[in-house]
């Protein structure tokens, strides 16, 4: 192992000079945590995430991390993520699909105890029958936590969230967990070009004094708020108490937004802006949207995507902006119950732009000819099913 | 450059998947793109494997499997006659102008799939690959290594040099770096070493036989001449 | 530096609460008492909302009173009655979800070890027979079987008493409890058996009778996790309401208990004896 050498967020993020690497979506992961300056590494088993927390375990080993252990199943997992990081530590874990839903109870409740840390999210089926197959609809679960919850289309999205992810969560005017997601396998264990930061070089340790609520270490007075009296009653000032806090939590939650912009370039990405119809998409769902804006402009159709990598907080302003002069919204998904298609509705005035699909789940691929059907259908092409590209 | 979007159809036990790296490699060599997705499934001898291989000189976006594929290659004959296949029929989402590579010596294709493949404009090309790795390399096993040089004979997507390149690293791997001559390596290590060395050759042998015949029967593409 | 937090900074002693002076001044802070004085010093908890004539808020106030080094101690619980006082000591608390103390344990502990490589930071876990044997069962025996440098202290009063009284797997067999209206069908668990399979090294169980062996237990069992591994001590703690034993009776019921299957029990590893042993004896160590 290197010596590494604690350089600036900022340095670190946007400024230091970057090697492509062509590895996979779960090296990238770990190649983050690397440069991360992780003190606790929590690990549990599960297709397809297992890959990232190999690859972390194998990073502790070689001494980048200071302690690193599997756990006995998720909600243990994420409950002692939940102690390390109130202890002062800077944590680590990541899980997929059923994992993260035995965690939910855990982590649903980071943002309420003020747990900044990154948590990776390797999308896979939830729901029976049983699949280890990429789906996203575990994402949908996360959306109503509080936390900031990302998207990554590649590989070098999952690098740079995730290494963004540390410095946004432990913001001061953040201080909430950020979900770093991204679909199993099509990303974690398919490879992809990176442009990483030196491996010599790594964040500067977390600072748990430079914190809206304290770490529970004994060296300073805890929050009141872990103290219950008043909010366990059934009375107006417990009501209170709880409302003001989870208002706070969901403002830090919008607060994220302006280091989003700093470190991410935005939380979303805009391909041919002046487009008559678009693709809004997130994640792996993206790259397909990327092709079928190839493909008809190939044929002369003047198609956009719309790129979203931040979906809590959700962009609106910026969506309603892109997309008010739209004809029609195409939203592909890799889950059967739209839910980026309704956030997308939710934020524009138009809203019967948008066509909410094509959807594919329980692992099935995103052919770019499904979201082409609706291209045509958008632009009112009868076409026969031969596509010649 | 045209996209090829490939799906590999075969066996377990025909190296589908160590010739998909190969052929991404390949590209790679040649400063070009592919991406390439690994199948998961149960891996057993004869059981169906399917690999899906995106080529182009232009970055590639897409993930998952090709459903929709432009080339289709199938590396035994029981991926058609017994539907030891993950996707029935073969040429399920074939798109049109698209091209279909078989392992025979004949023609085993049901009439009223030639119907279909008809209307689709599909070039179907037959080529006896395991026959062939039998005469030229000794063993069966050099398959796939038929396949590729008879698509690159036909797409001329990359030189022999990329090919050579990608078959070296696959069989010698990038950490066995023969430096400053086999003499300074041991005995045991040159053993090693120079039978990697006969499989490589006889490999390489192989893709160039094929890769002539795509040329002498005319199945050399018209764009990839143009080029 | 525990201590700096607690102490009032120079000038604010007229504006700090009388309560927060006087546990500066005549509380634990930073020295040994003798728990037979309790009552003649400030003690880390002294108003709780629990129920009248509960043994559990008895228990807890002895174990506080118990602490080695209070200023530097975390204390973690899960929902049930405990956590109603424990969130009014003292000394800081935390309060997770159901039934993961053992796992918030384990990740406050190694992250303490990390920034604080020279200075003992004790995390002792306060959960009752639901937390620790039911909904937290797996999490418990995990941080056992990982040999966590905490103490699991179980306030076992044989019924899920904060939701309103249902039948828990240390409830008795044969005990007529809601969801269990036909009586509980299977025996109590024995939580000390599988404490000492899983790895603790200090393992007691008590009735809380005595409150100079509580201490004493209690002392034990925090000053071994500090330096060994995990350790347990399984305290019966009545429900006097849902057992229906009258405020008067609650001694006398944890005395019979004492005889029937609470009998005192201290097991520990010869490397934890050999540890007590030389530690009891030294000079300082004289006055308990």
């Amino acid at each position: 192992m290197p010596e590494q050498r604690v350089v600036d967020a900022d340095e670190l993020i946007l400024r230091t000079e970057r090697q492509r690497k062509f590895i996979t979506g779960a090296q990238a992961m770990a190649e983050a945590v690397k440069r991360a300056n992780v003190d606790v590494a929590i690990a549990y088993p599960i297709t397809p995430q297992s890959e990232v927390m190999h690859l972390v375990g194998d990073i502790w080993a070689q001494g980048y991390i200071r302690d690193y252990y599997r756990a006995e199943e998720e909600y243990g997992a994420m409950s002692a993520i939940a102690g390390a990081v109130r202890g002062g530590a800077r944590a680590f874990s990541a899980t997929s699909g059923p994992g993260l839903l035995r965690g939910l109870e855990a982590i649903a409740s980071w943002p309420g105890h003020r747990i900044p840390v990154v948590l990776g999210v390797l999308t896979r089926v939830v729901n029976a029958p049983l699949s280890i197959q990429p789906d996203n609809v575990e994402i949908s679960y996360l959306l109503n936590c509080g936390m900031v919850v990302l998207h990554a289309e590649n590989q070098q999205d999952v690098f740079d969230f995730t290494l963004a992810g540390f410095v946004i969560s432990e913001k001061v005017d953040v201080y909430i967990p950020v979900a770093v997601c991204t679909e199993g396998f099509f990303v974690t264990h398919a490879k992809g070009y990176v442009n990483i930061t030196p491996e010599e070089l790594k964040l500067p340790p977390r600072d748990p004094y430079k914190a809206p609520v304290p770490p529970t270490d004994c060296e300073i007075p805890p929050a009141r708020i872990q103290r219950d009296a008043p909010v366990q009653k059934s009375n107006f000032m417990s009501y209170l108490i709880h409302a003001v806090w989870q208002q706070e939590i969901w403002s830090s939650n919008k607060r994220a937004m302006r280091y989003i912009n700093h470190y991410l370039g935005g939380p979303i990405e805009v391909v041919n802006p002046g487009a008559e119809v678009f693709i809004v998409a997130s994640g792996c769902a993206a790259a397909q949207g990327r092709e079928a804006v190839r493909y008809a402009n190939m044929e002369g159709l003047n198609v956009g995507l719309v790129k979203v990598k931040s979906i809590r907080p959700f962009p609106e302003k910026q969506v309603r902006e892109v997309l008010s002069n739209a004809k029609a919204i195409i939203v592909p998904e890799h889950n059967i119950v739209g839910w980026l298609a309704k956030e997308v509705k939710a934020c524009i005035p138009n809203s019967d732009a948008v066509i909410g699909g094509p959807r594919v789940y329980g692992g099935m691929t995103l052919p770019v000819e499904l979201i082409m059907e609706r291209v045509y259908d958008a632009f009112g092409i009868k076409k026969s099913k031969k596509v010649v590209v | 450059m045209k996209r090829y979007n490939i799906r590999i159809a075969g066996v377990g036990g025909q190296g589908v998947v160590t010739s998909a790296h190969i052929l991404g490699n390949a590209m790679s060599a040649a400063g070009k793109y592919a991406t390439l997705v690994p199948f998961f499934g149960s891996e057993k001898r004869m059981a169906p494997v399917e690999a899906y291989v995106r080529v182009s000189d232009q970055p590639i976006y897409e993930v998952g499997e090709v459903v929709y594929p432009n080339v289709i290659m199938i590396y035994h004959p029981q991926v058609i006659t017994h539907g030891k296949s993950y996707t029935m029929p073969f040429y399920s989402g074939l798109k049109e102008g698209g091209m279909v590579i078989i392992n025979t010596d004949v023609d085993i294709i049901p009439q009223e799939d030639w119907q279909i493949l008809n209307e689709l404009n599909t070039r179907v090309f037959n080529i006896p690959a395991t026959k062939i790795a039998l005469d030229v390399a000794g063993t069966e096993l050099a398959t796939n290594m038929a396949m590729l040089g008879v698509f690159f004979g036909i797409t001329r997507l990359v030189g022999f040099e990329h090919i050579e390149q990608a078959v070296r690293e696959r069989f010698l791997g990038n950490t066995f770096v023969a430096s400053g001559g086999t003499t300074s390596l041991d005995s045991a290590i040159e053993k090693k070493f120079k039978k990697k060395m006969e499989l490589l050759e006889k490999n390489m042998q192989v893709i160039k036989e094929t890769f002539k015949i795509a040329e002498e029967k005319g199945w050399v593409e018209e764009l990839a001449l143009t080029n | 530096m525990g201590l700096e937090y607690v102490r009032i900074s120079p000038g604010f002693e007229r504006y700090m609460p009388k309560d927060y002076v006087d546990l500066v001044q005549y509380g634990q802070f930073g020295k040994e008492v003798d728990i037979q004085q309790l009552g003649q010093f400030k003690e880390l908890v002294e108003e709780h909302p629990m129920c009248a004539g509960c043994f559990m808020a008895y228990f807890i106030r002895v174990f506080y009173a118990a602490l080695p080094k209070p200023e530097d101690t975390i204390v973690i619980g899960t929902a049930g009655c405990a956590r109603l006082a424990l969130s009014q000591a003292a000394v800081p608390f935390i309060y997770g979800n159901y039934g993961d103390t053992n796992a918030v344990a384990s990740g406050l502990k190694r992250a303490l070890k990390i920034r604080f490589p020279n200075k003992p930071k004790d995390v002792v876990v306060i959960a009752g027979d639901g937390g620790l044997i039911d909904i937290g069962f797996g999490m418990t025996m995990h941080s056992w079987f990982r040999r966590e440098n905490f103490t699991t202290i179980m306030v076992d009063n044989e019924v899920y008493g904060n939701t309103g009284g249902q039948e828990s797997g240390m409830s008795p067999k044969g005990v007529q409890l809601k969801m269990a209206p036909k009586g509980k069908q299977f025996e109590k668990i024995n939580a000390v058996e599988l404490a000492k399979t899983a790895g603790c090294v200090y393992v007691a169980k008590l009735s809380p009778t005595n409150p100079k062996r509580i201490a004493k237990t209690v002392r034990r069992a925090v000053l071994a996790a500090r330096e060994f591994g995990p350790t347990f001590i399984h305290a019966y703690t009545s429900c006097n309401i849902e057992y229906s034993i009258p405020t008067e009776k609650v001694l006398e019921d944890a005395r019979k208990r004492e005889k029937q299957d609470f009998g005192f029990y201290e097991w520990m590893t010869d490397e934890v004896k050999e540890f007590f042993e030389e530690l009891e004896r030294s000079p300082q160590e004289v006055k308990t």
